[in-house]
């Protein structure tokens, strides 16, 4: 039982970084068509932003807005330069478009950073918790509470303020929410850099664990597609939950089936889910007019 | 005069004139290395083009298929001790069986669902090379022997180039063959929408899994004759970077040709070689990646018919050019059309 709870605990605790990345995948998804392949390089990239000013003397919360404002040039300026004058490309162009960020930022982040591996310190250092013989560590608490804050900051401007009745009507019908005098390009520029952000975000809280490199962010990406795939590409809560669910379930098979497998069986999973409900939990399925 | 114009012809010609350049000058081994690389490529780039160019299906797991046939190539001759051309097949065939299983997968999917199923797909299958230790030995990694054809052994690379060309041209013909039959029309009309060549009769079912299939078997081709090439393998090799590089190759290449995908294979090898010799270039870690990346972005947006059809796209835009001079010097409307 301990052991199963501190797996539900770890597993939550990871699934709320898929999440984070997952939610902002689906933004970018919802709003402008397109699937940010990179998404997961531009987090790395945000998050060895974070390890230079650590390592330049700067304290920890520095260096976290750091990153984040790098982020948010970053989604700014990526949308601009290679989303923005594709937007009347199909969607297989769009693709290549971002799988050829992916190749541009691990190539850069090796030419800037190398190849090596860098610790980084987590965010709350204090000792562990002992609830019951479950160890929790209060910096597993602190990452998930502060998604969970930061989801729930997101959900209130998509559902309460104006932006966000842009952004639903633009992930809705962008013509319709063009003639209702919404300025769709500026709700673009938007939802990248929420995105951007948001991968940092699960970046720099992740780098504890994976270390910074190159490659950190190979496994989230990959994890926060299964998210958003198992809750569905049509809503915003929908990758929440398939983020937190990924993340348990992951750690469960490594525990209970098998470490060496966890990959296999977990992408097998994903294949499973899309060819049986491919819209997602959460998602409507609609039929495609010719 | 009329047998030089058939395409057939010309690939044949052209195949063996290549084929004899390293005989005829003297070429240094890691070179020739290089060249051979650049028909494996040229080989999973076809495949991958019929794929994505003809069929319009997108995968990112392809690297799988060629390292599945790598250590199939690498079992069969090593522990198996089957004569390599016999294993050359297999390592094509067995892939192609897996790859009718991820056809069927594409068949519920398109566009990004396939992409990240896939992608998941190459993640997997890469996880299997580096756990299934029995098959593959892990990151240990495998080697393997020269091939030896008819109690003759392969071992310089001038011969091996002959033997990757005659196996190039085989499956270089067997596609031309392929898109220019009903196949090759039905692909392309499942590409421009799968609804309307629903409507026309065309069974999506049949023509997507004949897609997967025939580009996996190239891979598969492709991953073996890589394996008696370098001789050596290992997991890592068969990631999503070479997925990349194949979407790259057949990107910056042309799509929809099998002349553009040659180049794509040779723009992939080469580009890397060329930026060695530049020394400003070569401290940039990585810069090959980088251009590669910038190059397949730069070629979707502005060329997205790839180097291949650079050529007939500039000619069109300069005709396009000269027309609407001619017209507006005649202060009509173009064609003449308007006053219809």
């Amino acid at each position: 039982m301990v052991a199963f709870l501190q797996n539900i605990i770890a597993g939550l605790e990871t699934g709320s970084l898929y999440a984070l990345a997952a939610l902002g995948l689906v933004l970018i998804f919802r709003t402008s068509g397109v699937i940010n392949f990179a998404q997961g390089e531009m987090a790395m990239f945000s998050s060895f932003i974070a390890l230079t000013l650590f390592q330049h003397n700067m304290p920890y919360p520095v260096a976290f807005i750091g990153a984040i404002l790098f982020a948010v040039a970053l989604g700014y300026i990526v949308e601009r330069v290679f989303i923005r004058p594709a937007s009347k490309a199909n969607l297989v162009s769009k693709m290549i478009i971002t799988l050829g960020l992916i190749m541009i930022f691990s190539g850069l982040a090796t030419a800037i950073f190398g190849t090596d591996s860098y610790f980084f310190r987590k965010a709350i250092t204090a000792d562990n918790l002992n609830a019951g013989g479950v160890i929790i560590q209060p910096n597993a608490l602190f990452i998930i509470a502060i998604t969970l804050l930061i989801m729930g900051i997101l959900f209130y401007i998509i559902k309460k303020t104006m932006v966000g009745i842009a952004i639903r009507a633009t992930a809705q019908n962008e013509k319709t929410a063009k003639l209702m005098g919404i300025s769709v390009s500026k709700i673009y520029s938007m939802s990248w850099i929420i995105a951007t952000v948001l991968g940092a975000i699960a970046g720099v809280l992740i780098a504890p664990t994976t270390n910074i490199s190159t490659a950190m962010m190979m496994d989230v990406h990959l994890k926060s597609f299964i998210a958003a795939v198992l809750g569905g590409f049509g809503s915003f809560i929908g990758p929440v939950f398939g983020g937190f669910s990924i993340g348990v379930f992951d750690n469960l098979v490594g525990y209970y089936i098998s470490l060496k497998w966890k990959t296999v069986i977990v992408y097998g999973l994903l294949i499973l889910i899309l060819i049986f409900k491919p819209t997602g939990l959460f998602g409507k399925s609609y039929r495609k007019k010719v | 005069m009329n047998l030089l114009k058939n395409k057939a012809v010309q690939y044949t010609i052209l195949a063996f004139v290549v084929a004899l350049i390293p005989l005829l000058l003297d070429i240094n081994r890691s070179t020739l290395t290089l060249w051979n690389m650049v028909i494996i490529y040229a080989i999973i780039a076809i495949g991958f083009n019929i794929l994505l160019g003809y069929a319009g299906q997108i995968s990112l797991g392809h690297a799988a298929f060629m390292g599945l046939g790598a250590y199939i190539a690498a079992n069969l001759t090593g522990n198996l001790e089957l004569p390599f051309l016999l294993s050359l097949v297999l390592s094509g065939l067995i892939p192609m069986v897996i790859g009718l299983i991820l056809g069927l997968v594409a068949l519920r999917l398109e566009g990004h669902y396939l992409a990240i199923a896939t992608l998941g797909f190459g993640v997997a299958i890469q996880q299997v090379f580096k756990e299934w230790t029995a098959f593959t030995n892990g990151f240990s990694g495998v080697r393997a022997d020269n091939p030896v054809i008819f109690g003759l052994e392969i071992s310089e690379r001038e011969h091996y180039f002959i033997l990757g060309m005659i196996i190039l041209l085989l499956l270089v013909l067997f596609a031309h063959y392929l898109l220019k039959s009903k196949t090759g029309r039905a692909l392309l009309a499942m590409r421009d929408s799968e609804h309307a060549a629903q409507a026309m009769g065309v069974s999506l079912f049949k023509y997507k899994l004949i897609a997967f299939a025939a580009s996996a078997f190239y891979a598969g081709i492709a991953g073996g004759l890589f394996m008696h090439l370098i001789r050596f393998t290992e997991p890592n090799a068969w990631g999503i970077t070479l997925s990349l590089n194949l979407l790259a190759m057949v990107v910056i290449g042309g799509l929809a040709t099998i002349g553009g995908s040659i180049i794509g294979a040779g723009f992939i090898v080469m580009v890397p070689e060329f930026i060695k010799d530049i020394e400003f270039l070569a401290s940039i870690k990585s810069f090959a990646t980088i251009f590669t990346g910038f190059a397949m972005i730069f070629v979707i947006m502005f060329f997205p018919h790839g180097i291949a059809r650079i050529g007939t796209q500039i000619k069109i835009a300069l005709l396009n050019r000269r027309n609407s001079r001619v017209d507006k010097g005649k202060g009509g409307a173009p064609n003449g059309r308007s006053k219809g």
